[in-house]
């Protein structure tokens, strides 16, 4: 039962993704700036012959109708097109930075789960106390770090004054790995690689606190208050009576229904995260679909930037599906 | 031990704040960042007392590492259009000419060129010059190399279309082999910009290209150059190259001739200024491009850190709308050059690092009129030429017309804004009152064509050293549907002028061309249809132990010549 209802919800993404796709066509087209004059780099020399072919050739001198129909016949057939200014399948580019963010993501999240969970917790059994206060205010302060100004920090500190940690890139030049899914750590892990694991892992130390710091400040302060409200429920009260330890009335009793609104949360920052943080890729110098994306904007690189996009909506709907399946066991009352 | 001390801090604390500054939204977090940036510095001067922060590179290392600020847009020698694509083609390929660190031209594949008439070239090619698969490169590379560049839809992949470096073939007509090593090219008109621009065009091979088609030479290149592709990771993020051993040694004329010194060099992509320098200072690269001017001076003090800059090829200017009024009037237009201090602008904003500009070309371009001298800094004589235009100072020192003041709309791109803001600011300062508006260009360029704007600060690559692909871009009057004009940004058209630009384009006695040229530059400094600024230089960073480097004029990182102590 639970599985048709999973494979519903699969099926209802495609008519989101359908809607998606024509939206994003029409607002990038609505966008002022010309593809083929970018293309066409900032002093070039091209006769309005050559530019003229090049919008042929790229469908743009056709009415929008035209385009959106070359546009979802090709996207049917899997086919996302090519990017215009990286000259390659818009698909390859995005299987090419996919990796890099979701192993960012995994990093990142990681690192605010080890933050968030035990102060969300801790603040929250013991509220009002000191530890509870400058949690809270290590999660403001969380919450206000602008990433690139962390990033900068970090590596201020780590790479060129410390010495210990590097301060760009995914892996270092010199270490050979052998690529499998893309996704360094587990390559490493896969092919039994251990300079390339320790390399990998070292280098994505400081891009994932950087981008997880305001991810844990978000995450531990929805934990805490769930789990001040949980803890003032009649069911932890009865918990108490019946003479349980405190470690099995907040770990066993109080947390597992406190996390259903933290899940939410996580569920949403994972697909924020995975849309790729712009700015900590830049920073980083980290080769994920951020970058990919906002250059392509900037391009107006039309193919790339829907094919893009529509990686997001399905991002998005998949980890909302996940979220939901996550509640169904947390409180076997929900269902799908 | 203080003054090393001093400099760490100073670089920490400058490197963050410029990382704070380079943010797109800077008033709102400003704020935020100040107080921690001093309080992190102070801790970690503290804690480690005895850190030196100087580059200190893997021990025994010998792979060069350069940091690029940007990806090159390919690899095809001919279909891409930057400067970062050209860094790494051309240590991978060579062109027949190549160009030394400044603007002069010297045979590399080629012998020896010589014009049979005004437009046909005699070219015998090096014997010997091997491509990194061990083949011999002969006639038929070379034909085969312009016909794929200048032929309409020669290149197959993705889709047909014409290769993007086609302007730099000029009027190419065709191309014949006399016999294997030598190769007449006839073009439709005479080209004396032809040595220069020739420099842009790398040599393929004609059997492996023919063989693995665009597609594989795009994933595997091929050349000549004095490295070999070795791998390239995520697009062109990062690109691993090892030397030549069968090179041919380069152009004659430019020394070390030989094998590249260094076994390996990689390209990598660090976008964000302060992490291109942070990854220097943490030995993890050995070059870094595009320095920001306001480092240079912190970056020079802290031990083991080579800072060099040369004449860089991107001219600035802020181009009037001639069209309009108030700069229909050219006393308006000289006045507004006499108004900003160019001389302030290069060392506040540029660190003085930069130059000023006497006219529409800039100063190391090969016909640039030396006895073109800056517009001075003169605001008695902006007023007087403004008073003279009509407009006068009102109580508040406003400049006021027919009860109007003089007010207009700078526009600029978001890497001039800083110059841009210093003009606006100077401009102001004389009682007119300017405002500046930052835009992406592809979006303000229609309509800077369609003159729909009053002024607009921008820059114009000259890395030709030419005039051509340049001044007819500029200053020619727009010729819709051609390359007149495509740049210019005023509405200036005069007659004359359009006539030499033609002029010198055809003319290949260099004193004529030089006569020509002057006459060009003197009108359109006398007509001021712009306010002519300055010439910014390239600034590059490398580590102590990078030897024999130095950035070149037009940005190319040549790593042919450099070796690693």
């Amino acid at each position: 039962m639970k599985a048709i209802k999973i494979l519903e919800r699969v099926l209802t993404t495609i008519p989101i993704m359908f809607g998606v796709a024509i939206i994003v066509f029409f607002f990038i087209r609505l966008t002022p700036g010309d593809p083929v004059d970018i293309m066409l780099g900032r002093s070039a020399a091209a006769s309005q012959r050559e530019i003229e072919q090049l919008r042929h050739q790229f469908h743009l001198d056709e009415p929008l109708h035209v385009q959106l129909g070359y546009f979802l016949g090709d996207a049917l057939r899997g086919n996302l097109g090519y990017s215009y200014i990286r000259n390659k399948p818009v698909v390859d580019l995005l299987v090419e930075r996919l990796p890099a963010t979701i192993e960012m993501t995994i990093g990142a999240l990681l690192i605010s789960l080890i933050i968030a969970l035990p102060i969300g917790i801790l603040s929250a059994v013991r509220q009002n106390s000191l530890l509870d206060r400058l949690s809270m205010a290590g999660a403001f302060l969380g919450i206000s770090m602008p990433g690139f100004w962390l990033g900068i920090v970090l590596i201020l500190f780590f790479a060129v004054y410390l010495q210990i940690l590097p301060a760009q890139g995914r892996i270092s030049y010199d270490v050979e790995l052998q690529e499998v899914t893309g996704l360094y750590v587990l390559d490493s892990l896969l092919t039994g690689n251990l300079p390339a694991l320790k390399d990998s892992l070292l280098h994505l130390l400081l891009p994932s606190i950087t981008l997880g710091a305001g991810v844990a400040a978000i995450i531990a302060r929805v934990l805490r208050s769930s789990m001040l409200e949980v803890l003032r429920s009649d069911y932890v009260k009865l918990a108490r009576a019946k003479g349980a330890t405190e470690w099995d009335v907040v770990m066993k009793h109080a947390l597992r229904n406190a996390l259903i609104p933290t899940v939410t949360v996580v569920g949403l920052q994972v697909g924020v995260l995975l849309g790729g943080n712009m700015i900590v890729e830049t920073v980083f110098s980290w080769p994920g679909l951020g970058r990919l994306v906002v250059d392509a904007i900037f391009n107006r690189d039309f193919p790339l930037i829907q094919g893009a996009v529509m990686i997001y909506a399905i991002t998005f709907v998949l980890t909302n599906l996940v979220v939901d399946i996550l509640y169904t066991y947390l409180n076997p009352k929900i269902t799908l | 031990m203080n003054r090393v001390r001093m400099i760490q801090f100073s670089a920490l604390a400058i490197l963050v704040l410029l990382a704070a500054c380079a943010t797109p939204t800077p008033q709102v977090i400003e704020k935020v960042v100040e107080k921690p940036v001093e309080k992190i510095v102070e801790k970690t001067v503290v804690a480690e007392r005895t850190v030196v922060v100087q580059p200190t590179a893997v021990p025994g290392r010998d792979t060069l590492v350069v940091a690029l600020a940007r990806a090159p847009s390919g690899i095809d020698p001919a279909d891409h259009s930057s400067r970062e694509a050209e860094t790494v083609i051309r240590n991978l390929y060579d062109g027949l000419v190549t160009r030394d660190k400044t603007s002069g031209v010297h045979n590399e594949i080629a012998e020896s060129i010589k014009w049979l008439d005004t437009k046909t070239l005699e070219i015998k090619l090096r014997k010997g010059v091997k491509f990194h698969d061990g083949s011999e490169l002969k006639a038929d590379d070379v034909i085969y190399t312009f016909e794929r560049v200048f032929k309409p839809n020669a290149i197959e992949f993705p889709q047909p279309h014409t290769a993007l470096r086609k302007g730099f073939l000029g009027p190419f007509g065709s191309a014949e082999k006399k016999d294997d090593y030598t190769v007449v090219v006839n073009f439709t008109a005479p080209w004396p910009a032809a040595m220069q621009m020739l420099v842009h065009t790398q040599i393929v091979s004609k059997a492996y290209v023919t063989k693995v088609g665009t597609k594989g030479l795009i994933e595997k290149p091929l050349g000549t150059g004095p490295f070999k592709f070795v791998s390239s990771k995520t697009g062109l993020e990062e690109v691993v190259l090892e030397r030549f051993a069968d090179y041919f040694g380069g152009a004659p004329d430019l020394t070390p001739v030989g094998k590249a010194c260094v076994s390996r060099a990689v390209f990598r992509v660090i976008p964000e200024n302060s992490t291109r320098v942070a990854a220097l200072l943490a030995g993890e690269v050995d070059i870094i491009t595009e320095v920001p001017a306001e480092l240079v001076d912190t970056l020079k003090k802290v031990p083991g850190v080579q800072v060099k800059s040369v004449a860089g090829t991107r001219p600035i200017w802020m181009e009037f709308n001639v069209t309009q009024a108030p700069f229909t009037d050219v006393k308006v237009r000289q006045a507004l050059n006499y108004a900003v201090d160019k001389n302030l602008i290069i060392k506040k904003v540029y660190n003085g690092l930069a130059q000023p500009l006497g006219g529409a070309l800039m100063p190391t371009n090969n016909f640039a009129d030396p006895s073109l001298k800056p517009y001075t800094y003169d605001k008695a004589k902006a007023l007087a030429l403004l008073k003279e235009a009509g407009w006068t100072p009102d109580a508040s020192g406003m400049l006021m017309k027919d009860g109007k003041p003089l007010a207009f709309v700078i526009d600029t791109i978001d890497s001039l804004r800083p110059v841009t803001e210093a003009v606006a600011t100077m401009l102001r300062d004389v009682g007119i009152d300017a405002s500046v508006r930052v835009w992406e260009y592809n979006v303000v360029r229609p309509k800077l064509l369609a003159r729909e704007r009053q002024a607009y600060v921008g820059d114009w690559g000259d890395s030709a050293f030419d005039p051509v692909g340049h001044i007819e871009a500029k200053w020619h009057s727009l010729v819709t549907g051609s390359t007149y004009g495509r740049g210019n940004f005023s509405g200036y058209a005069n007659a004359r002028v359009d006539k030499l630009i033609k002029d010198g384009e055809i003319e290949n006695d260099v004193a004529k061309r030089k006569v020509i040229y002057n006459e060009a530059q003197k009108l359109i400094y006398d007509e001021a249809p712009a306010l002519f600024l300055v010439l910014p230089e390239a600034i590059e960073a490398a580590a102590a132990r990078v030897q024999n480097w130095a950035p070149a004029s037009d940005s190319r990182e040549n790593l042919h010549d450099v070796c690693l102590k």
